[in-house]
């Protein structure tokens, strides 16, 4: 897997964005997402412990009148079912007091015939014989005996059959006052709803959740959680209290729901704002705490590319300034160390050129001092002449350290070695001098000559009588040229063929070091194109090319 | 990413999922699995509320009601496999309807005065309902009204409410009663009076039945062609108005219940209307609601005239359903020439 390396800056500005955005937007998150789930929570809670509260008080209150109906039954039965008035309100006011409304409590036969009532009115269907197994007479007949509720007109009844085994012996009826059932639920900030078993209202803090007929709309009847009902939203609780009355609670939680909405938009788009903020603000600043690194960067690219003149002045911070020093002190250090270097290289050449150039082949010197004792003895004219000539060749050898002398000068001193060679070879050594007067004044290297004039008469003489040796010097463009032709016996192709080998490897040999030394000075003194180059023919001679650079001493 | 990054949306998604979780534990889906019937009724509200109360103590079973006029009650039984009563409607305009409706006898019939006995099974009758003139008596002033003909006087001109035959059944029983009182016996011959009628509507008709009553009542109109037990309503209401039988003849035809084919609550539908055909139930209704019984061993309500006392006209049940279209149609055409004049 290969993973592409991001610049310094692209890390930096993504360990900003990651370590400012990201955090943010996770405690932005969180902090919604616990919000919301409190929220809820309180929601539902305060609704059910609110419902809770109703509903027990409810079920308080209807206990009392059961107790109440209770203790009136036994009243009745005590006296023979008979009524004792005095008693009945005695148990019905100590019964309400806490309520300071006695209510309507009636005591009827089976025929419906009023025995006692505590208001002077009793509703005609509880009287009316079209009734006798209709609303409140139909539920004490079904509940045979037992104390029970029932919404009837918008009353709340309870009651009970008296009975005698299955004979109906009277019946009591409370219709509970709606002031009781309006105090347990007023004051409350959500809405309550008081229902019989069927969805009939009986009591309601709100006109709304009803529809038509005086009954709670059945979405909101049906348990307890959050629900949504056409666009809004609301947490129900329903409690059924298992005496025929159902309460039930709800919160419009839309507003709510409206405002959580915005804010989780607001929030949104602020934290936007920030992204889109962040991500434009460390584009900018990434780049300005890493302007340094780039600086860095920037210096080290140039000394790769050969520039040594550059230098790093970095002053915004310590850790970087102690970089910026170093790598200036290295970067001159370097630079005093190619210095030295190229120095070292240089003396190296001088050296060893001064070594080539005072290389005499010992064959030459042997030959001339054998011809010498020779001429000593018949011609000592010519003997002398040769002393005085190796003498003078020698002095030019071994005189002043300068490597490059002018053409002329050269000249003038090969003319030694000529003289040599001609008293040596007598008729038959010729030689040709023809070099351009312009460039006489040009600088080559000491003993350019000499050593090509003395590779034409190793070779040239094998096996014949005469040798002529042409040697010609011109300019050629900002080129030195000096052409050595013979017409000589020439190089066996083998011999060639390793020589030019030898010549374009650079490599030492010590056969040849006339033509060799030759080619490593000019090699070592001028840096390019230039140097020696060789060929040959079998019987017609060989031809040896130098190209120097064209100068003059400055 | 790192390893605290990771951590953080660990924790962030817990924590989503832990609200998700709640959420959903509080979200209350719990379908209601109650015993329930739901029931379509053009009867007014205070007419349904008490019947269907009682029948929910009694049974247990939860009836919803929705509450339209009688032509889209019988639309809305038709196309809603959920509905599945129609309580209400007379038996002419119901009739055509039949074959949507399941055929069910209940023992009650026993009970019913002969003519409700032999109907067809698919209609159970309900109540009696014969058509009434309603006049409010705080705003009728000197006019007369006894009958038909009185409605012809010039100070009624506008002031009668009358809702659109082909959207009110009460009002296509009132054409009924019109052609038969009118023509003689003869319906063809009726049509000359609905000419005149129409013409004293002075353009206003009704959209339903219930405009009439409450139109009457609130003296937006004198006179209003209504049916009996709406006119007993508004009366027990406490609103000032009379109940008029027309001199000419009362046409009264009954009303029913009606089990939709389609219905998937067939039982729950059939306690219902052995409930609303019970002793209890119609004697409730007789002396508390202003109608009359079908049984016969259930009184009319005193606050109503005895039935002998009304001059009583007879229809011939299977004409009516079968030119009721035609008979609409021609009265929209006396309407609308009378609205192009």
């Amino acid at each position: 897997m290969t993973k592409e390396v991001g610049s310094f800056q692209d890390n930096i500005r993504r360990t900003f964005i990651r370590y400012s955005l990201v955090p943010v937007a996770a405690i932005v998150i969180l902090a919604l997402v616990i919000f919301s789930f409190s929220w809820s929570y309180f929601q539902a809670h305060y609704n059910k412990q609110d419902n809770k509260a109703v509903s027990q008080e409810l079920s308080r209150i209807i206990n009392i009148y059961y107790e109440m109906v209770s203790d009136v039954e036994d009243s009745f039965l005590e006296k023979d079912n008979k009524v004792d008035q005095a008693e009945v309100f005695e148990i019905l006011y100590r019964r309400t007091a806490e309520f300071g409304e006695i209510g309507n409590l009636i005591i009827l036969t089976p025929a419906q015939q009023v025995l006692f009532t505590s208001k002077d009115h009793v509703p005609g269907y509880l009287t009316s014989h079209v009734y006798s197994n209709w609303g409140v007479w139909r539920n004490i007949r079904d509940n045979q005996g037992q104390t029970s509720t029932i919404l009837y007109e918008k009353t709340l009844y309870i009651t009970k059959g008296i009975y005698d085994g299955d004979e109906l012996r009277g019946a009591i009826v409370y219709a509970v006052p709606g002031e009781v059932a309006q105090t347990a639920i007023s004051g409350q900030s959500r809405y309550i709803i008081i229902t019989d078993s069927n969805g009939w209202i009986y009591a309601s803090n709100t006109k709304k959740l009803q529809d038509a007929y005086g009954r709670i709309l059945s979405s909101y009847n049906t348990g307890t959680g959050f629900k949504k009902i056409d666009q809004s939203f609301y947490y129900s609780c329903k409690t059924v209290t298992g005496k025929g009355i159902n309460v039930i609670t709800i919160n419009d939680i839309t507003r709510s729901m409206w405002l959580i909405a915005i804010l989780v938009g607001i929030l949104t788009g602020i934290f936007v704002a920030i992204a889109l903020i962040t991500y434009r603000s460390t584009a900018n600043s990434s780049i300005k705490y890493t302007k340094d690194i780039a600086k860095i960067t920037d210096a080290f690219e140039a000394v790769q590319n050969g520039d040594f003149d550059v230098s790093l002045n970095i002053d915004s911070s310590k850790e970087f300034k102690i970089i910026g020093g170093d790598f200036n002190n290295m970067l001159n250090g370097l630079k005093d160390q190619i210095e030295q270097n190229k120095e070292l290289a240089e003396n190296a050449a001088f050296s060893q050129v001064k070594q080539l150039e005072s290389q005499f082949n010992p064959h030459f010197l042997f030959n001339t001092l054998d011809n010498i004792r020779f001429m000593a003895k018949i011609d000592a004219k010519a003997a002398d002449k040769m002393i005085v000539s190796l003498s003078g060749l020698l002095r030019y050898s071994i005189r002043d350290v300068r490597e490059e002398v002018t053409v002329r000068e050269d000249l003038s001193n090969i003319q030694y070695y000529l003289n040599i060679l001609q008293i040596r070879f007598n008729k038959r050594f010729a030689y040709e001098m023809d070099v351009a007067e312009d460039i006489m004044d040009y600088l080559i290297p000491k003993l350019l000559l000499q050593p090509l004039m003395e590779n034409a008469v190793k070779y040239g003489f094998a096996g014949q009588e005469k040798l002529t040796v042409k040697i010609r010097g011109y300019q050629k463009q900002e080129k030195l040229v000096f052409v050595c032709e013979d017409d000589g016996a020439g190089i066996e192709e083998d011999k060639l063929l390793e020589i030019q080998k030898n010549l374009s490897e650079n490599a030492d040999s010590s056969q040849h070091f006339g033509l060799y030394n030759i080619d490593r000075r000019i090699r070592l003194m001028y840096k390019g194109d230039y140097g020696l180059d060789i060929t040959s023919k079998k019987d017609e001679g060989t031809t040896v090319r130098i190209v120097l650079p064209k100068h003059k001493e400055a | 990413m790192s390893k605290r990054i990771r951590i953080i949306l660990l924790a962030i998604v817990f924590f989503i999922i832990l609200f998700v979780v709640y959420l959903y534990k509080n979200t209350d889906s719990t379908a209601e699995n109650v015993d329930k019937l739901v029931v379509v009724s053009p009867h007014p509200t205070e007419f349904v509320i008490p019947l269907v109360q009682e029948f929910e103590t009694e049974t247990g079973i939860k009836v919803e009601i929705i509450s339209c006029g009688t032509s889209a009650a019988i639309q809305n039984v038709i196309n809603d496999e959920n509905i599945d009563v129609l309580w209400g409607g007379s038996l002419l305009a119901v009739g055509p309807y039949k074959d949507y409706f399941y055929a069910y006898k209940t023992p009650n019939r026993d009970a019913f005065i002969e003519q409700y006995q032999s109907v067809e099974d698919e209609i159970t009758c309900f109540s009696n309902v014969p058509s009434v003139i309603m006049v409010n008596t705080d705003v009728i002033g000197d006019i007369k009204v006894e009958g038909y003909e009185d409605l012809l006087q010039e100070g009624l001109k506008g002031q009668i409410a009358f809702a659109d035959p082909s959207k009110s059944s009460s009002s296509f029983e009132h054409l009924v009663n019109m052609l038969y009182a009118m023509g003689g016996g003869d319906p063809n011959k009726g049509w000359d009076y609905v000419e005149q009628f129409t013409n004293n509507l002075d353009g206003k008709l009704l959209e339903s039945s219930s405009d009439v009553y409450k139109g009457v009542a609130n003296g937006q109109f004198k006179v209003g062609l209504t049916f009996e037990e709406a006119a007993f309503t508004m009366l027990k209401n406490d609103k000032h108005i009379s109940i008029i039988y027309m001199s000419e003849g009362v046409v009264s035809t009954p009303d029913g219940i009606y089990i939709s084919k389609a219905s998937s609550r067939i039982e729950n539908a059939q306690k219902f209307v052995d409930f609303l055909t019970s002793k209890d139930a119609q004697r409730y209704m007789a002396s508390d609601l202003g109608r009359r019984s079908v049984r016969i061993d259930v009184d009319a309500s005193n606050l109503v005239i005895p039935f002998d006392d009304i001059t009583s006209i007879e229809v011939d049940k299977y004409l009516v359903m079968t030119r009721k279209e035609s008979w609409l149609e021609s009265f929209m055409a006396i309407y609308g020439k009378e609205q192009d004049d």
